[in-house]
């Protein structure tokens, strides 16, 4: 290089250096002046990578690889850098001319850093808007699916996870996976598992199981007053040059991240919960009317006989079902029946009973295969744990002839004119138990004073605060005591001492009563 | 939400449109700045990325699409984002993308801003 061509490329250099990008653009005319001063048609400036040497700049028409082997002897060595050129190449930058170009190689190097540091720090920003966002969720995000999706994802993304799985835990205290990111993670962890302790403990390496086929884990219990509510689960750490392990760092922020979630996913656990038990009140609710729609609103005229129901719903729990029907040719039907369970189920239940009773009606009267076929339709009806005890008598308004089926419903009370107390028990095994359960009918005779009393076992089994119950013992006394009044009053007397018994304790179970009273001596004909 | 980025393309007047779907990490990064060099090569020199199929990005993701950016910069070139999710456009703001590329928030206003 002559002392006549420096001085024309330093003033062009100096220009260059003041231009946005400086370093770049320093590089680049330092370069060019170096390939004039080689005289080749075209050069090449490669910096130090991890991997070799990588092309970042070229001046002239001429082509370069972009990368060069670490151990490369081509081209001229500079400080972290080597210089190629097409042709022959006599000597490397002197004087003045190289040492410009190692400085523009280290400013390049600096604002290098300084940007990594910038965009470092920048994301550090991005970390507390995380946290600060589920703060701010914890007073604005009720919808608990939502918050939970968005908590993984902040946590995959923070983390520059790869995979993520958010686990809340259940009302048995299992660990249930809630929502997973990028692959499948184990579904549950349930209590008293080891894994699940070593994961909370922070076991190293305990996560494995967790997140499948990735090689590297970090999890965080997600508690609430320091008890464990949930499990964040992060897999496999990305850098530009795969995955690698989560560090210390990772640790901490994903544990604050987590500190931070627990209150936002407690709250809106919270209200899930609230609207929840919200829904199963109007469910309820709704069912009790159904309920109610199906007992009957009047009785029919029964002459010689007395007729009374009486049903008082507890709150919630239903399945207590009454019918007292007149059919044309003088036949008194009374049914009384409870289904097992609660809810819309157990008065769906109560409609489809309700319904078959009416479609297996026949002249010929009750008959075993009647209630066979009613057996087998609530058992296609009904889900697996769902039954009904019934109690179903046909009485003959002439002759005062009673034939029943008492499929597994508590034993009717019938208390003779002189006092004596027989029951009507049970015939078969409750319908909706099993398909092909078969049912015997049983009879016999009301005569003038005769009373019988179907009852649920609402009744027999109210409480008292000792936990004792009533029993059909002192039902079936009640009962007899009380035989001769009117059958109004013998309900009021009934639900006085039960109410009594159980010293106010809010009603468990619905409770009904049907009484059929013979006032005069029928016909035997 | 899948792993792997899928990344489609699109015109509108004489914008280049990247439609992301799926997570922008280290081979989502990947995939848009082979996609979108694949297209500036092609001589494309107004890009939109329409990140509406995508819920979330990681500091690898967003260091791969500064580099887009930069490298729009070197071409006299102008590139855009649209569609963000809230969260998405604010880690944008504070990780100074936004300093050298606009956010839309419909594709359509993005396409009328860069075609004008």
């Amino acid at each position: 290089m002559s002392d006549s061509s420096s001085g024309h490329d330093w003033a062009e250099l100096a220009e260059l250096a003041h231009q946005e990008h400086g370093d770049r653009a320093l590089a680049q005319g330092l370069l060019e002046a170096w390939r004039r001063e080689q005289g080749t048609a075209a050069a090449a400036l490669y910096v130090s990578s991890d991997s070799g040497f990588e092309r970042t700049l070229t001046s002239g028409s001429g082509s370069f690889p972009e990368r060069l082997p670490r151990d490369t002897s081509e081209g001229i060595a500079l400080p972290g850098a080597r210089l190629l050129a097409v042709g022959t190449i006599d000597r490397a930058p002197v004087g003045p001319l190289r040492v410009a170009l190692v400085a523009a190689l280290e400013i390049h190097r600096l604002r290098r850093r300084l940007k990594e540091q910038r965009f470092t720090h920048n994301y550090r920003g991005v970390e507390l808007e995380a946290l600060y966002d589920v703060g701010l969720a914890i007073a604005s995000t009720l919808d608990l699916d939502e918050l939970a999706e968005g908590v993984l994802l902040r946590a995959v993304s923070l983390l520059d996870a790869r995979r993520g799985a958010l686990y809340l835990r259940d009302g048995e205290g299992n660990f249930r996976l809630d929502h997973t990111f990028g692959g499948d993670a184990l579904a549950v962890l349930p209590v008293g598992d080891p894994r699940l302790a070593a994961v909370l403990s922070g076991e190293p390496d305990a996560e494995a199981d967790v997140l499948p086929g990735t090689h590297h884990h970090l999890a965080v219990a997600v508690e609430v007053d320091g008890d464990p509510r949930g499990l964040l689960v992060v897999g496999d750490k990305e850098s530009r040059t795969g995955v690698g392990p989560f560090g210390e760092r990772d640790r901490r922020t994903l544990g604050l991240f987590a500190n931070q979630a627990a209150i936002a996913l407690e709250n809106a656990r919270l209200h899930r919960q609230a609207l929840e038990k919200e829904r199963l009140e109007r469910e309820l609710d709704l069912a009790a009317d159904i309920q109610k729609r199906f007992l009957p609103t009047s009785l029919p005229e029964t002459g010689r006989f007395e007729v009374l129901g009486w049903n008082r719903p507890a709150r919630h729990v239903g399945g207590d079902y009454y019918d007292v029907r007149r059919l044309q040719d003088d036949r008194l039907v009374v049914v009384i029946a409870d289904v097992a369970g609660k809810g819309m189920p157990a008065a769906l239940l109560v409609s489809t009973l309700h319904s078959a009773l009416r479609l297996l009606e026949t002249p010929e009267g009750l008959a075993p295969e009647m209630i066979a076929r009613l057996n087998q339709h609530v058992t296609e009806a009904s889900a697996s744990n769902k039954f009904i005890t019934l109690l179903l008598a046909e009485i003959d308004l002439v002759g005062g002839g009673v034939r029943y089926v008492n499929a597994g419903h508590n034993a009717a009370l019938l208390v003779r004119d002189g006092g004596g107390v027989e029951t009507l028990g049970s015939t078969g095994l409750p319908l909706g138990l099993f398909a092909g359960s078969s049912y015997r009918v049983e009879g016999t005779s009301l005569s003038a004073g005769d009373l019988l009393c179907l009852f649920s076992d609402g009744l027999t089994e109210c409480e008292s605060p000792a936990g004792e119950e009533f029993g059909e013992g002192r039902l079936a006394a009640l009962v007899r005591e009380h035989a001769r009044r009117p059958l109004a009053e013998i309900v009021r007397e009934i639900d006085r001492v039960t109410t009594g018994f159980s010293e106010g304790a809010p009603q468990a179970d619905d409770q009904t009563l049907v009484f059929v009273r013979c006032t005069d001596e029928p016909s035997r004909g | 939400m899948s792993e792997t980025l899928k990344v489609t393309t699109g015109r509108k007047d004489d914008v280049a449109v990247v439609y992301t779907e799926g997570y922008i990490n280290n081979q989502g990064g990947e995939e848009i700045a082979r996609v979108a060099g694949d297209l500036i090569s092609a001589g494309e020199r107004k890009l939109l990325l329409n990140l509406g199929g995508t819920k979330i990005v990681n500091s690898i993701g967003i260091s791969i699409l500064i580099e887009i950016i930069e490298k729009m910069l070197e071409i006299d070139g102008r590139l855009a984002f649209c569609n963000l999710t809230p969260t998405i456009e604010k880690t944008f703001h504070i990780m100074g993308l936004t300093q050298y590329a606009t956010i839309f928030e419909s594709e359509d206003g993005a396409v009328r801003e860069l075609a004008g």
